[in-house]
């Protein structure tokens, strides 16, 4: 039985509108003229446990509003969505107890107080035993390395440790299916890493679910086999990451570099110019054609060093979407 | 139960780091209380009666409002509706724990810090300014000042949650609560005694909840209410939380499928 299922799920929003200025202000007192959104239409998925899967897609996609639906949060407009066996907007105890959702841009730690103490609530929250809890927050604060803050006031972390300490926070009670929104959202480079390798670590030792979504493709790269694209609340794609190439990404890039000048003019017969200079070029050429074309490359110009490659899964990404957009 | 109580710590440990905040919040009270207590001195000679009340009744009534609003009205949940806009809430929704109870449990928090220094500063008050107290003897009213306090709280709250789910519908919570603030001000008594206002009048506050919320408790305590009229208020109090419990549930189920978690 697989452990999230999904089927026809939409969620639409009201939106009041409003004209600009003081006019627009006052004539909305008294006649205000609402739009519906729809944040996600008619998405279906299921998800096997133990799946670390990426969920992707520009900003207003219907990523965020999926996962609000799938941690019981929203109500969704119509569809049904099962996790673990459960209906999320019934937000029974029972399932609320082996679920966390973390968001990057919100926190659930208390402000004022070191985040211990929101540990410990939690820990009396979700009624685990002193012994778990002190095993799990051992492992945890190993994993994260964040010892030395726990009993700094949560104001005074930087993001990246107060990152550190939600996810501990939303992880404390083993969670076995994990929401995950922009977790590496604002962090630097290394804080970036070692978060993704705390993130697989996680889901390879508890075989936990984990549905990841994140503005960087690094993220989803390194750690989800398996990705849902999705824009204007639809699903472009769903399916493992390196058929995207195949599904999407018609040619190949093909670099040469030449012994001598070559005349930007003659290799336009070859494929699109991606970029040129007088020694370099780099061709976008037709994928069944690509090996055709290297031979008559070579064939023709003192080619000293010859590359074909796959485009990058970034490059193909946004040009999904901008299909998407006409 | 341990999970509810730790909330109120939370509450309490955090009104502790906004410490110049929390006693300014006190200071404010302190000089609310002076004011009204030198007003009704000035009224009130020592040996004379107004409305009915000697000296001693009308300082004893400004003397325990004050305390009584303490534990009353002191509520952290006039921060629901903001919580709700923000999309903080979701934190709430996604524990495994009561909703009511969590929010109970942060106004446990904030009355328990403000029932302290309250009594702290009353006590130094009391004995600077010695007044003509009337101590309350008799078990009976007693009691019933107790059963009253905890029906106004509890229907205090409701209320309260109640106004904060405006959040559901709308970005302008405050509104409504000032308005709420300044009724419940005048018409619970905290200024003056309700029944120095015209008959009439009196009757028709009577059937709101608002005197039931320091009024009348003010007035068992200092023994002017018959058992019929403490049996009647009992049961037109108990009512209203009831009634407002049951158009909270039902008002908060529909603001829950309208919750959009925003803010993100």
């Amino acid at each position: 039985m697989p452990a999230i299922t999904v089927s026809h799920l939409s969620k639409y929003y009201k939106i009041y509108q409003k004209e600009p200025g003081m006019l627009g202000s006052l004539k909305s007192l008294f006649n205000r003229k609402y739009q519906t959104s729809k944040a996600v239409d008619d998405i279906s998925f299921s998800i096997e446990e133990g799946e670390l899967i990426g969920f992707i897609g520009p900003n207003g996609a219907g990523k965020t509003t999926t996962l609000k639906c799938l941690s019981g949060l929203l109500y969704p407009t119509y569809g049904e969505v099962s996790v673990l066996g459960f209906t999320p907007h019934k937000r029974k105890h029972a399932y609320l107890k082996q679920i966390a959702l973390v968001m990057g841009q919100k926190n659930q730690l208390w402000w004022d107080l070191p985040a211990m103490d929101s540990f410990l609530l939690n820990k009396e929250i979700y009624q685990i035993q002193d012994k778990q809890f002190k095993k799990t927050l051992d492992e945890l604060s190993y994993l994260l390395a964040v010892k030395e803050f726990l009993h700094v006031q949560v104001r005074k972390l930087s993001l990246g440790q107060r990152m550190k300490c939600e996810l501990i926070a939303a992880l404390i009670h083993s969670p076995k299916v994990l929401f995950l929104d922009e977790p590496t959202i604002g962090l630097d480079v290394v804080m970036q890493q070692n978060l993704r390798e705390f993130i697989k670590e996680y889901n390879q030792k508890f075989n936990a679910t984990i549905l990841l979504t994140s503005h960087y493709m690094e993220d989803v790269k390194q750690l989800c086999e398996r990705v849902i694209i999705i824009d204007h609340g639809k699903i472009l794609f769903d399916g493992k990451l390196a058929d995207i190439v195949k599904e999407y990404a018609g040619h190949k890039l093909l670099t040469a570099s030449f012994e001598k000048k070559i005349d930007k003019e003659s290799l336009r017969a070859f494929g699109k110019i991606e970029e040129y200079e007088p020694l370099r070029v780099v061709l976008s050429i037709p994928r069944d054609k690509s090996s055709d074309i290297a031979a008559k490359l070579l064939d023709k110009f003192p080619v000293e060093d010859l590359n074909i490659e796959e485009p990058k899964i970034e490059d193909i990404i946004r040009d999904v979407f901008q299909k998407n957009k006409l | 139960m341990k999970k509810y109580w730790i909330i109120a710590r939370g509450i309490m440990e955090e009104t502790m780091t906004y410490r110049l905040s929390f006693i300014m919040w006190r200071f404010r009270g302190v000089l609310q209380f002076l004011v009204l207590y030198y007003l009704w001195l000035a009224l009130l000679p020592g040996n004379q009666t107004l409305f009915g009340y000697s000296q001693s009744r009308i300082l004893t009534y400004v003397f325990a409002s004050t305390l009584m609003s303490a534990i009353i009205f002191s509520t952290r949940v006039a921060e629901l509706g903001e919580t709700i806009n923000k999309g903080d809430l979701s934190n709430d929704l996604l524990r495994p724990a009561n909703y009511l109870l969590m929010w109970a449990a942060r106004d446990v928090g904030d009355k328990l810090m403000n029932i302290m220094f309250s009594i702290g500063e009353f006590t130094i008050l009391f004995i600077i300014l010695r007044p003509p107290f009337f101590f309350q003897s008799n078990p009976f009213f007693l009691a019933a000042t107790v059963i009253t306090i905890a029906i106004a709280t509890i229907l205090f709250f409701f209320i309260n949650m109640l106004l904060g789910c405006i959040g559901f519908w709308s970005n302008e919570t405050w509104a409504p609560r000032f308005i709420f603030t300044i009724l419940l001000q005048f018409f619970s008594g905290g200024l003056f005694p309700l029944d120095i206002l015209p008959k009439p009048l009196f009757a028709f506050f009577s059937a709101t909840p608002f005197p039931y919320l320091l009024y009348i408790p003010l007035k068992i305590y200092l023994g002017q209410l018959s058992f019929f009229e403490i049996g009647k208020s009992f049961f037109i109090a108990s009512a209203w939380m009831i009634g407002v419990y049951l158009l909270l549930k039902i008002v908060w189920n529909k603001g829950m499928k309208l919750y959009t978690a925003q803010g993100r």
